[in-house]
């Protein structure tokens, strides 16, 4: 994918960070990343790494009681949300950016019928009438192949299935044609099969409109399916950002490659798995250098001193933090 | 919604035959003969025989069961064995004030503690949450007649605001106003702290669920989000609440009633004690059973209305 289309969405340094017990502790670091129109860009990483706060702060949903946006920017066409108040970032949310959350069983308002809270992002939204908005909510909800849509849309979420209901919520965070759409976790809640049907129909509906995606997951299979290109963090860090061919055929981070290597697959031997072994440091004590120099095969002394993210001297488009893979331009491997 | 309706409906008749049943034999089991009561300790036994006949004690107990069921069930409660009058005209008399106190109490409550409730949760550990929490706390921990005693010295004997006799004068509606202020805020303030507290928890469940979230990010104002969004999932638990607590009031307002020498069932039902008007008392019982039954009906038929999963069942 090329770097000199205009951003749908560019995060710049973006900092998240929590209070516990009475100290700040970031969980996000210095993020960077941008996605373009019609681009789907894989968020990648175990849990706890940071992925969903990093979507969380793009949204301005970070809880304001123990956590805040210490630095860093979230342009939107060349406006920086962080600078919004909660009034403005009302008016950006659902229209320009919406999101699509991981559970589907607890996303859905019980007590709401799914056609009042599709209908319900249009109504904050547009200048369209109710009837109208009713209408455009049936429309969105056939969109999303809800069968027999007209007659189920004053039913209420225990009525549907897990599957059915993410449509829902694919319906509604689609309703107002956003430019971006952040997906975290879409299908890790649903059955194989569903979770295929999902993923089609989020690439039919982003081919659809040109929307740019951010697909949170820690799933390197749908990442191969679905993505375009891959940041994967660790830690709360962006370590290694490329395309998605170049990550799978040359992942150059030691825990991208432990990463790959730690999925199973039908033609080789279980025995060759490769767990990582350790574990990931706690957010209340980070290491100052790289985080993830505990568990690195390849850990050489300058790794107490946190790396950059460089560019590599072959393909631009891939860059990876790491002294031993990128200190000399990524050239040994 | 009308399948549930009529499902709820058909379950309160067996609880009120069986809340009539335990009524009936309760009384029968409670020591003492009501002929003694009403003829004395020195009473012949032909004289205790006559009450006996008179009062239908002599039958088998199985036939006065049925008698009193078919009695009660025909909505006449019999006569009172002190003023000889039939108990129904003596509870519609005095259930008018009693309905006025509870009531006005209740929507003191709801109105006010509810929106406190609200905003002690988003508020969470700052200023307001905490004075509404001693608050609800000092509501809590004062017995009714203690209150009224403290607002009858404060606002009636000090101030003169209002009367000190909470009796309202016929032909006179302002009086009866009047008179309902100190007795309604006495009960309504207590209602105003449970409220209060189980809002305020219930709400700041809800405030973390996932839905909550999912309505923000839709770009749903935030007023929107908590009075639709959160309050519909937040509701139920505040009906039981108020449900369960409609059943203290009217115990509560007994003693209010005494305190403030107010006319209402709580005073009947304490004359009837002191003047061992045992039919009267039998009444009564009857009356406060079905008052709570049809108030766990009310109870159950919100719940349908703000939940639809409790519709469907």
């Amino acid at each position: 994918m090329s770097d000199v289309r205009q951003p749908a969405l560019a995060v710049e340094g973006l900092t998240t960070e929590f209070r516990i017990e009475g100290r700040w502790h970031a969980a996000i670091r210095d993020v960077s990343f941008s996605v373009a129109r019609n681009e789907t860009l894989a968020l990648v990483g175990e849990s706890g790494c940071g992925k969903s706060i990093t979507a969380l702060s793009i949204m301005g949903l970070v809880p304001k009681a123990n956590g805040r946006i210490a630095a860093g920017r979230v342009l939107l066409e060349g406006r920086d949300l962080t600078e919004l108040d909660e009034a403005e970032m009302e008016t950006v949310r659902g229209r320009a950016i919406s999101m699509i959350f991981q559970e589907p069983m607890t996303s859905l308002n019980p007590v709401l019928s799914i056609g009042f809270q599709v209908e319900e992002t249009l109504r904050y939204h547009t200048s369209l009438s109710n009837r109208e908005a009713r209408e455009r909510a049936l429309a969105l909800l056939e969109h999303v192949k809800i069968p027999s849509a007209a007659r189920r849309f004053d039913d209420y979420p225990h009525h549907f299935s897990g599957g059915m209901r993410q449509r829902v919520m694919i319906a509604m965070a689609l309703a107002c044609s956003p430019q971006i759409i952040l997906a975290d976790e879409p299908t890790t809640a649903l059955d194989v099969t569903i979770q295929a049907q999902v993923l089609a129909l989020l690439a039919e509906l982003k081919a659809e409109t040109g929307m740019a995606m951010i697909f949170i997951t820690h799933n390197l299979g749908i990442v191969a399916s679905i993505a375009d290109r891959v940041a994967v963090m660790y830690a709360g860090d962006i370590i290694e950002t490329a395309s998605v061919e170049a990550l799978f055929d040359h992942p150059m981070h030691p825990y991208t490659e432990a990463l790959l290597s730690s999925i199973p697959r039908v033609d080789r031997d279980a025995g060759e798995l490769k767990p990582i072994a350790g574990q990931v440091p706690p957010i209340t004590a980070m290491p100052a250098g790289c985080r993830y120099a505990d568990r690195c095969p390849l850990r050489v002394a300058r790794c107490a001193t946190m790396p950059p993210l460089v560019p590599l001297a072959g393909d631009r488009a891939h860059q990876v933090r790491c002294w031993v893979r990128a200190g000399d331009g990524g050239q040994t491997p | 919604m009308l399948t549930y309706i009529v499902k709820r409906l058909l379950v309160a008749v067996p609880t009120l035959l069986a809340v009539l049943t335990v009524v009936f034999f309760f009384v029968r089991i409670a020591p003492g003969d009501p002929a003694f009561i009403i003829l004395g300790d020195q009473a012949s036994q032909q004289a205790i025989a006559a009450v006996h006949q008179e009062l239908g004690l002599d039958r088998p107990m199985l036939v006065q069961y049925l008698d009193f069921m078919s009695t009660v069930l025909r909505g006449d409660l019999g006569m009172s064995l002190v003023t000889h009058r039939p108990i129904w005209s003596e509870v519609a008399n005095v259930l008018p004030y009693t309905i006025e106190l509870t009531l006005t109490a209740l929507v003191i409550g709801v109105v006010l503690g509810l929106p406190l409730g609200i905003a002690a949760a988003r508020h969470r550990n700052e200023a307001l949450d905490y004075a509404a929490r001693v608050f609800s706390l000092l509501g809590l921990s004062f017995p009714a007649f203690v209150s009224a005693i403290m607002l009858l010295l404060a606002f009636a004997i000090e101030l003169h605001w209002f009367p000190v006799i909470s009796e309202a004068r016929p032909g006179d509606p302002l009086s009866r106003v009047s008179a309902l202020v100190l007795p309604a805020i006495n009960l309504g303030l207590i209602m105003v702290a449970y409220v209060m507290r189980v809002a305020r928890s219930s709400m700041l469940g809800v405030l973390g669920e996932d839905y909550i979230r999912t309505a923000r990010s839709k770009g749903v104002p935030a007023r929107v989000v908590i009075w639709r969004h959160a309050l519909g999932n937040a509701l139920i638990p505040v009906v039981t609440v108020v449900g369960l607590y409609l059943g203290v009031l009217i115990g509560n307002s007994v003693l209010t009633e005494i305190v403030f020498n107010r006319p209402g069932l709580g005073k009947l039902i304490v004359n009837s004690l002191n003047q061992r008007d045992y039919t009267m008392l039998e009444g009564l019982m009857v009356i406060y059973a079905f008052i709570i039954v049809i108030v766990n009906l009310l109870t159950d038929l919100t719940y349908g209305l703000i939940d639809p999963r409790v519709r469907q069942r």
